[in-house]
């Protein structure tokens, strides 16, 4: 017999906390912050109104709220999250619905925090052309092992404080500007 | 049938309710409502009020409980509460303190 195997079936509600050593599946509804040492499943129908704690959380229902890992975050189709991701490793697959700020790498550690902070008048654009639109409900394409880190270059030069837990991405295509700030045309001559 | 089971060192706090079978190796607290068997294994912690179809208590239950059909109190468990079921048996070695009322 398994140990510490907590499965929450699919017509049980629970309105309250759950925690503790060990890992779980949610089938049914939890409607309280899930807080456990172990790995979460949540299944195709299950839902969860809180955060999320865990070691490794496979997340093919429904989540409202921040879902946190020691290892890994993976979505699967089905997945819808209204919340942030942070794991140091963190996998949005085909048909998962994310609407959130997701950070990889050692979570809380200040190197992580280097890299995802973007030179401040890159700020501005990146938010016209966020590639991985944390804001927005974003569809990914493909399976991404999403290393959100920006090149570490421009972190390098990032002179821009923290400026809170939501900041826009890197932007991925460099951004031509010149002296006056605008956009550089070409100059055919 | 799926049962929801609540593995051992989890703990929830909180209401649960649900239309199949529950069986709680770990603690609860707070209100546990089953429409079926609720079974609370040996070693488990129960600090809430029960209501389910049929109860075998194996564990700890601080808390009145209430079945529709019968309620079990097995050697090794240990019910401080009041008992309400049609059918109600105390094992030899069982702990209990609380009413019990048959429906008589």
């Amino acid at each position: 017999m398994a140990s510490n195997v907590t499965v929450i079936g699919k017509s049980t509600r629970v309105r309250g906390r759950v925690h503790g050593p060990g890992d779980i599946e949610v089938q049914g509804l939890v409607d309280g912050e899930v807080s456990v040492t172990g790995d979460v499943t949540l299944a195709l129908h299950g839902m969860v109104g809180a955060g999320i704690k865990g070691r490794k959380l496979v997340i093919r229902g429904a989540v409202k709220g921040d879902l946190v890992a020691d290892e890994a975050i993976l979505l699967e189709d089905g997945a819808r999250v209204v919340g942030d991701l942070r794991a140091p490793r963190v996998a949005i697959g085909v048909g998962a619905l994310v609407r959130g700020y997701v950070e990889t790498g050692e979570e809380g550690s200040s190197s992580a925090r280097a890299r995802t902070q973007t030179a401040a008048r890159a700020a501005p654009v990146a938010a016209t052309h966020a590639p991985e639109r944390p804001h927005t409900p974003a569809r990914a394409p493909a399976p991404a092992q999403a290393k959100v880190a920006a090149p570490p270059a421009r972190a390098q030069a990032s002179g821009a404080t923290n400026s809170g837990p939501r900041r826009p991405p890197p932007p991925v295509v460099p951004v031509l500007k010149g002296a006056k700030g605008q956009i550089a045309k070409k100059k055919e001559r | 049938m799926a049962s929801t089971i609540i593995g051992a060192g989890i703990t929830i706090e909180g209401e649960i309710s649900t239309d199949e079978d529950v069986v709680v190796a770990g603690t609860v607290r707070g209100k546990l409502t089953a429409k079926e068997a609720v079974t609370i294994e040996h070693g488990a912690t129960v600090e809430a009020d029960v209501q389910g179809g049929s109860l075998v208590v194996g564990g700890s239950l601080t808390g009145n409980v209430t079945a529709s059909e019968r309620v079990d109190l097995q050697s090794g468990s240990r019910v401080i509460g009041n008992v309400k079921a049609a059918r109600v048996t105390i094992a030899d070695g069982a702990q209990f303190k609380g009413n019990v009322d048959m429906d008589v």
